[in-house]
């Protein structure tokens, strides 16, 4: 025979190629050996540990509602990048822009997907803590990772609230002036909390509208152009970044602490 | 063996020991004198770490605001007329200017229990909050609903040339008895 | 038809509709072996979906219901029954095991090991398909809400906060802002941090467990179902214009006038009882109010050390118990503040206008 005829398939030949390999350093994983590997080798895969019990793995059990809230801010991260292409954090544009993203440019659900997701975060965030207390899992050694829960829940909640200003119409307004003028009343910080008329010299009060935590917050004595800057910026930057530090140690933790809880 | 028992022939040995190591040179750092620089050490950067802080804290609070002036002229007093609420000042400096029969003040138009801006309900000669339903009567006396304190005044006189003058700066709070304040009440 | 509208109008009022829900919180758990067996659950969701679909056929019913923004309120209801049907269930099954003398569910599970890949990347595979296919359907079919654009002269009527925050909202009739807005939310946080070292069971961890772990799980889910989800429920459907309160089928009359004559304390017992003026020193003034928050906050632990919590106190130690007494307490006092308010009108036990300081 002047050639070999190739029995193997191109998939089966690009499979065994330099470039392949390069990024795979293993075969299919239907093999113990490979189901490892794949694990092991990936850096998004090697959140899970290589095998786990089983009863941890039901879903009837974990509920994958943390899963869910992970992905949900992935998904949270990717739409909200786009939108950011289009929306412009001041009091002139802020608004129009909000109309244009629905109204000229196509798909025009990605905020639909933004705001529902975002909503959708928090009720699964709910539901896993729930899920978590009810199996008692934050009983020694999870207690510190608990602990990371509990403030990964409260950004959950700090970013949704900060991104309900950003389409700056009366809803946004009016739901951030009811919610931030609480902390008017902050003991001590806000003009109007308890003790605060106590911090004086002399007849000059030391805590007013001008310098209270609530001025800190909003950039000015009411929610305007200024507010709706700093809630972009806390609500694109700041938390999301907080948020996704202390996922990282969230999910290292749980491996950390054994796993997902299950029977001693 | 008792020569061994014996203590050694030179009296106590002096204060700070030669430093049982193989350097030659006594070390001229004592372990007190480094210690007391290590705490300083950690003031200094304790406080430089306070201040990056404050200042960060600070950064937060502009030197220069674009919000409307503190102060403003309202027209003469004439233009007020006994058992009105004025709302014309509402919307760009958020007061409203009654006049009752002791004379004219300035009302802020947040409601003390969370911000939201009441409305003035001639009907019922009223301001209705409508975010959590509280009511106040045209004083600015709280009577109904969880705002826990009456509405605060404002700095009112008549400027040089006749007209109501209001400085917001300067607020009066009922509770604390500041409405017999002359500032706070314009008697016409 | 009309006439059951009507009478769920009239009994709809904060009054009766927490009353009901705490005492069928109770029940449920009482009788918690009953309510989770599958028919009665299943029942049980029958009889609130007849009761959903045949409000639905009111317009003022269905356009509450139906804003964009109350969607996600209305999922997750029926998420929350279902998941805490589904714990309580397994948390029963396991009990029941328990007493045979078997292991639980998860404990005859938890000796086999499984490859995570394809066991558990799967799952999770399928989780994400069917929550983006979700999200996509639910993007296409509701639009996202825009009102007029922002203007600060003109509070909508109701003005919400955001519907996760509408619980502490609700507080805010009952209590003053530093209380409901800074002091309630600072002490669930820290009193859910403080929950695994209050905690020193150290049954039921690692599976769903009732009978082992009775009052934090109570405690817990009564926080968590009363006093979180169902007054969110109540703010997002039944606070209307004035933040007044609307029975399901009532419509959102903006000039719907409601007596709202609360007071305090300090002026219920000067003046009413005693027929004397207010003192002018608010420390004098205060008095009453300040003696019963002392009794309340101050007395009352070291009492129920003594009585009621004493072995509970000897375990825990003092750090520990105090934690522990304090949250209680705090708990407690919510619903215990409404029902003064609701039964004498009593709007601050301590009222310090001066200083901002009203509880």
């Amino acid at each position: 025979m002047a050639y070999q005829v190739d029995k193997k398939s191109w998939w089966e030949e690009f499979k065994q190629s330099q470039f392949w390999k390069s990024i795979f350093r293993h075969g299919a994983p239907t093999d113990k050996r490979n189901q490892s590997l794949v694990i092991l080798s990936n850096v998004f895969l090697h959140l899970h540990p290589v095998t786990a019990r089983k009863s941890g793995i039901r879903i009837s059990y974990t509920w994958c509602m943390g899963g869910l809230a992970f992905f949900i801010f992935l998904v949270e991260v990717i739409t909200g990048v786009l939108l950011m292409f289009y929306y412009r954090p001041t009091a002139e544009y802020a608004f129009n822009d909000i109309m244009a993203l629905r109204d000229h440019v196509p798909l025009g659900i990605m905020r639909e997907i933004h705001r529902w997701g975002a909503h959708a975060m928090v009720i699964t965030v709910w539901i896993h803590m729930f899920r978590v207390f009810m199996t008692g899992s934050y009983k020694p050694p999870r207690e510190f990772n608990w602990n990371v829960g509990v403030v990964l829940l409260v950004l959950t909640l700090l970013l949704s609230f900060t991104g309900y200003l950003l389409p700056w119409d009366q809803l946004a307004m009016w739901a951030i002036t009811v919610g931030s003028n609480m902390a008017r009343a902050t003991p001590f910080l806000g003009h109007e909390g308890p003790g605060a008329s106590l911090l004086k010299v002399g007849e000059v009060s030391l805590v007013h509208s001008g310098d209270d935590v609530r001025f800190a917050l909003l950039g000015g004595r009411f929610v305007g152009a200024p507010a709706l800057l700093r809630f972009y910026v806390l609500h694109c930057v700041f938390i999301p970044l907080a948020a996704a530090v202390l996922m990282a140690i969230h999910f290292w933790r749980i491996r950390k602490d054994g796993g997902i809880s299950s029977p001693v | 063996m008792s020569e061994e028992q014996k203590p050694p022939t030179t009296p106590t040995p002096p204060p700070p020991a030669p430093a049982p190591t193989s350097l030659p040179v006594q070390p001229t750092m004592t372990r007190r004198k480094f210690l007391s620089w290590f705490a300083l050490g950690w003031i200094a950067f304790s406080a430089a770490m306070a201040g990056f802080l404050t200042s960060i804290v600070r950064f937060l609070f502009p030197n220069v605001l674009f919000e409307p002036p503190m102060t403003f002229k309202a027209g003469l007093p004439s233009e007020y007329q006994v058992g009105k609420v004025d709302e014309r000042f509402k919307i760009k400096y958020g007061v409203w200017i009654v006049r009752s029969a002791d004379g004219i003040f300035a009302l802020s138009t947040v409601c003390t229990h969370l911000g939201c801006t009441p409305n003035w309900l001639d009907a019922e000669k009223k301001f209705k909050c409508p975010c959590h339903g509280s009511g106040f009567r045209m004083s600015g006396i709280n009577f109904e609903g969880p705002a826990p304190r009456p509405l605060e005044r404002f700095k009112i006189e008549l400027a040089d040339d006749g007209q109501v003058l209001i400085d917001k700066s300067k607020s009066f709070h009922q509770e604390k008895g500041e409405w017999s304040d002359p500032l706070s009440i314009l008697k016409v | 038809m009309d006439a059951f509208k009507q009478f769920v109008n009239n009994i709809s009022s904060p009054q009766v509709l927490v009353t009901l829900a705490i005492i069928f919180f109770f029940v449920y758990l009482k009788f918690v072996r009953f309510f989770t067996r599958t028919p009665v659950f299943l029942a049980m969701l029958g009889l609130f979906l007849a009761f959903c679909g045949v409000s639905l056929t009111d317009e003022h019913f269905r356009s509450v219901v139906t804003m964009p923004d109350n969607v996600p309120i209305v999922g997750m209801i029926f998420l929350i029954i279902f998941f805490t049907w589904l714990s309580l269930r397994k948390a029963v099954d396991n009990d029941i095991r328990m007493e045979r003398g078997e292991p639980t569910f998860e404990a005859s599970e938890s000796k086999d090991k499984l490859y995570t890949w394809p066991h558990l990347v799967y799952i999770e595979l399928l989780c994400m398909i069917i929550a983006t296919i979700v999200l996509v359907v639910w993007a296409i079919y509701l639009k996202a809400p825009l009102e007029a654009p922002a203007n600060p002269t003109v509070s909508p009527n109701p003005s919400k906060a955001p519907w996760y925050f509408l619980g502490l909202q609700e507080m805010l009739v009952y209590f003053d802002p530093w209380i409901a807005g800074v002091l309630l939310p600072s002490m669930i946080i820290i009193g859910l941090m403080a929950i695994p070292y209050i905690d020193r069971n150290p049954k039921g961890s690692g599976y769903f467990s009732f009978k082992e772990r009775k009052w934090i799980i109570t405690g817990f889910l009564f926080g968590f179902l009363i006093l979180w989800i169902f007054l969110i429920i109540l703010g997002t459907f039944l606070r209307g214009p004035n933040w007044n309160f609307f029975g399901p089928y009532e419509f959102w009359d903006v000039h719907k006038v409601v007596p709202l004559v609360n007071v305090n304390l300090s002026e219920l017992i000067w003046v009413k009882w005693l027929g004397a003026g207010l003192p002018k020193f608010f420390l004098q003034r205060e008095i009453f109010g300040l003696v019963m928050l002392a009794l309340y906050f101050g007395v009352m632990p070291l009492v129920l050390a003594k009585t009621v919590f004493r072995k509970l106190y000897m375990e825990m130690g003092m750090i520990r118990y105090s934690l522990f007494i304090i949250f209680l307490l705090v708990l407690i006092a919510l619903p215990v503040k409404m029902y003064l308010r609701w039964m004498f009108n009593l709007k601050y036990i301590v009222a310090v206008p001066e200083y901002f300081f009203n509880i």
